[in-house]
């Protein structure tokens, strides 16, 4: 059974939250307080970690960076606030995905779903080739100058998009449609951070970047 | 000149001082003028009454010699005559002159046997009006004339005649001539004099004046300076108060001012944070249970087969009316970020185009007539934040359909070098000139009865306004009734650029003009 850890310090929505989710078919944790987030992921081991920014003790974008640092288990924010500066502290911190309250019980199932799917993977060819960069599909790994390079499943699937069709441009929406899941949106800061994340991970010179190349006005294309 | 016209307009300083420069040339020049007429025409009345008196008694000793050659044998006429008419230079008792002996024709004869000049004065050059008046006296005539020299020099003279009785001879009439070269030298030397204290005044007056002027407008530009300084937004400027005068008053009170003003913007501005503060808090606040209402109403209506009839449509309605709850806290926490200024522009470069089209897609009435477009071709990119321009042409395109009672919607795309404007137009029911001045007002409906078809919140129009606004962009309505509404977004490419040309007007019965008419809201 795939375990979603739900961390929520309101009872009543991480109640109703452990409603929804076991009712589609998760077995959930709730946790109330970000101190206990590290010391239960350890045990637990969840799949996905659904996060609420607010929270007390250590809060939300904190208990993101403390995961970070230890896992690449997919994390989905909830924030009660739209505002840009939570969602990109958020998405910097390494949260894949965010949901604003009040969301849509059955969105956030869909969301969930991308962030839990298994890539699927193209078994004629194996391995992908974008730079100086690796690609290997049935791995799940990413290999530069022979050392692997440890990516979330979200930063995976975002530079395997890519590299699957190299030369072809990627509006931020086709990204936001192929990597995320989302349907007629223009939430460009989802796709300018995790961008930003990536290249931090495999580009030389994040400020001239090679592999992940920017089309001003567009979006994004990969690299030869 | 336009440099001065300018410097005119601009500077007190430099209005100050010319005004004074030219006053006090004119009182100068005046004073000056007056001065040397009256010194001048001194000088040639004791230099005319002196040959007068002197002229006179020479005329008396010439006839008197003159009469004396009828009883003295030996002294002939020609060498009396001879001893009269000769130049004279400056004695202790006589000033320099020359003499003139003229015969006074008869009956038009000449009569000329004695006619006989001294120093080089022809005899001719004796005017004939002064010639006519001594003709006709027997007292001394003068006037003051030009005399020309026989190598063709001239100078300015007084010149004195009489008749004088020659024996034996017909009249005859005797000129003294002064010249008035010694005056004349004088009088170049009180001009030069003139000119150089005149000159030598103005110079010292403007001066003056600019050292005066300065030590008031140095302070008021101090304080100019200083208050730019402080629209700036660098409130800690003060001006530097010295002495007790007006001017350290005026130092004074400018600062008072400037801290008054400094407390009040924090102030204020702490009221604006503590109001970002509270819209954050009630976000928050609100949002929680709003999703867990949310999450168990979805239940709630997921499982309403289950339910009876009633309880069913109530889960339902629960539902809908959660939705429209939601959209109403969006928006209304929306418009207290504008009113806070706590909204943030995220800006990053957007085909308008696609966005455009991908709004129509998504708003696209299934029924009814279709939305038309009609865009320029290739990309129109222009550095916006996505979020809120797709927000404006929701509205404005949900607003159309609402209201075009199915007959066509156009939306209009046109751009240039600077920016990019949309115009949404419907022929619908349209609205009047007072509906459109309440337009943009907050929860404002033309018309009640029709209004929650869409179950719009009454705040589109506002965020929308608000949105434009915060790229320094425009947003305009035309309306007519029954001959439906056309609004027009323009915003500018590059942000922090304001708009400078009405690419589409708001009235769509006008053609494009490039002078584009700046008016304010209230005009909208």
């Amino acid at each position: 059974m795939t375990l979603i850890m739900v961390v929520d310090d309101d009872q009543d929505l991480a109640e109703m939250l452990g409603i929804v989710l076991t009712g589609s078919g998760y077995e959930v944790d709730l946790v109330s307080s970000g101190d206990q987030v590290m010391p239960l992921f350890e045990t637990h081991e969840p799949d996905l970690i659904l996060l609420d920014v607010m929270l007390p003790g250590l809060d939300g974008v904190e208990v993101c960076k403390a995961i970070r640092e230890k896992s690449m288990v997919p994390i989905v924010m909830l924030t009660a606030k739209g505002d840009t500066q939570d969602v990109v502290l958020g998405l910097e911190a390494g949260a894949d995905d965010y949901m604003v309250k009040p969301f849509n019980p059955n969105e956030l199932i869909a969301r969930l779903k991308v962030r839990l799917r298994r890539t699927s993977t193209n078994a004629e060819a194996k391995q992908l080739r974008i730079g100086d960069v690796l690609i290997d599909q049935v791995a799940h790994s990413i290999v530069k100058k022979d050392k692997v390079i440890p990516l979330t499943r979200l930063e995976f699937d975002l530079l395997l998009a890519l590299a699957r069709e190299p030369g072809r441009v990627f509006t931020r929406e086709a990204l936001l449609d192929e990597v995320w899941g989302y349907q007629n949106a223009t939430d460009t800061r989802l796709v300018n951070v995790h961008v930003q994340r990536l290249r931090a991970k495999i580009e030389a010179d994040v400020n001239n970047p090679l592999i992940i190349q920017t089309v001003r006005g567009v979006g994004y294309k990969a690299g030869a | 000149m336009n440099f001065l016209t300018n410097r005119w307009r601009t500077s007190l300083l430099f209005r100050v001082i010319s005004t004074t420069f030219i006053l006090s040339i004119l009182l100068i020049s005046a004073t000056g003028s007056a001065l040397y007429f009256q010194i001048s025409n001194g000088i040639y009345k004791e230099k005319t009454n002196g040959s007068v008196v002197e002229a006179q008694s020479l005329i008396q000793y010439s006839q008197e010699q003159l009469y004396s050659t009828e009883y003295i044998a030996k002294l002939k006429v020609k060498d009396v005559i001879a001893n009269i008419v000769r130049s004279t230079d400056q004695t202790l008792t006589s000033s320099p002159r020359d003499v003139v002996l003229v015969g006074v024709p008869i009956k038009n004869k000449k009569n000329s046997l004695y006619n006989s000049s001294s120093g080089g004065i022809p005899v001719s050059s004796i005017p004939t009006s002064l010639q006519k008046k001594v003709e006709h006296s027997t007292k001394i005539k003068w006037s003051r004339d030009l005399i020309t020299f026989t190598d063709g020099s001239a100078s300015d003279a007084i010149i004195v005649g009489s008749l004088i009785d020659i024996p034996n001879q017909p009249s005859y009439e005797l000129y003294y001539i002064f010249l008035l070269s010694e005056q004349e030298t004088i009088l170049s030397l009180v001009v030069s004099l003139l000119w150089f204290t005149g000159i030598f005044l103005v110079l010292f007056i403007g001066l003056l004046s600019w050292y005066v002027v300065r030590q008031t407008v140095n302070p008021v530009r101090a304080a100019a300076q200083i208050a730019e300084k402080l629209t700036a937004g660098d409130l800690d400027r003060r001006m530097m108060v010295r002495g007790k005068d007006e001017m350290a008053r005026l130092a004074i009170s400018f600062n008072e001012m400037a801290v008054s003003m400094q407390q009040q913007i924090s102030r204020l501005e702490n009221l604006s944070r503590l109001q970002q503060r509270f819209v954050s808090d009630v976000s928050h606040e609100l949002r929680t249970p709003l999703t867990t209402i949310r999450m168990a109403s979805q239940v709630i209506f997921d499982g309403k087969e289950q339910l009876d009839s009633s309880a069913a449509r109530s889960a339902e309605l629960l539902m809908s009316q959660i939705a429209r709850f939601e959209l109403l806290l969006t928006d209304l926490l929306e418009v207290s970020r504008f009113d806070a200024s706590a909204s943030i522009l995220e800006s990053s470069p957007v085909d308008i185009k696609a966005l455009v089209s991908r709004t129509i897609d998504q708003l696209q009435p299934e029924n009814g007539k279709k939305i038309k477009s009609d865009f320029p071709e290739g990309e129109v990119i222009a550095e916006v934040d996505p979020r809120r321009i797709e927000r404006v042409m929701r509205n404005l395109i949900a607003n159309a359909i609402d209201h075009s009672e199915d007959k066509p919607i156009v939306i209009t795309i046109k751009d240039s070098d600077t920016e990019v404007a949309v115009a949404v137009r419907d022929y619908g029911i349209g609205f009047t000139e007072s509906e459109a001045k309440r337009l943009f007002d907050r929860f404002w409906r033309a018309d009640p009865s029709r209004s929650r078809i869409r179950g719009g919140t009454g705040l589109g129009l506002a965020i929308s306004l608000d949105d434009a606004k915060l790229h320094q962009g425009t947003l305009f309505a035309w309306g007519s009734p029954n001959n439906g509404a056309q609004f027009v977004l323009t915003v500018p490419k590059l942000p922090g650029i304001p708009i400078q040309n009405e690419l589409i007007p708001a009235n769509p019965n006008l053609t494009a003009s490039t002078n584009f008419l700046s008016f304010n809201e209230d005009d909208i």
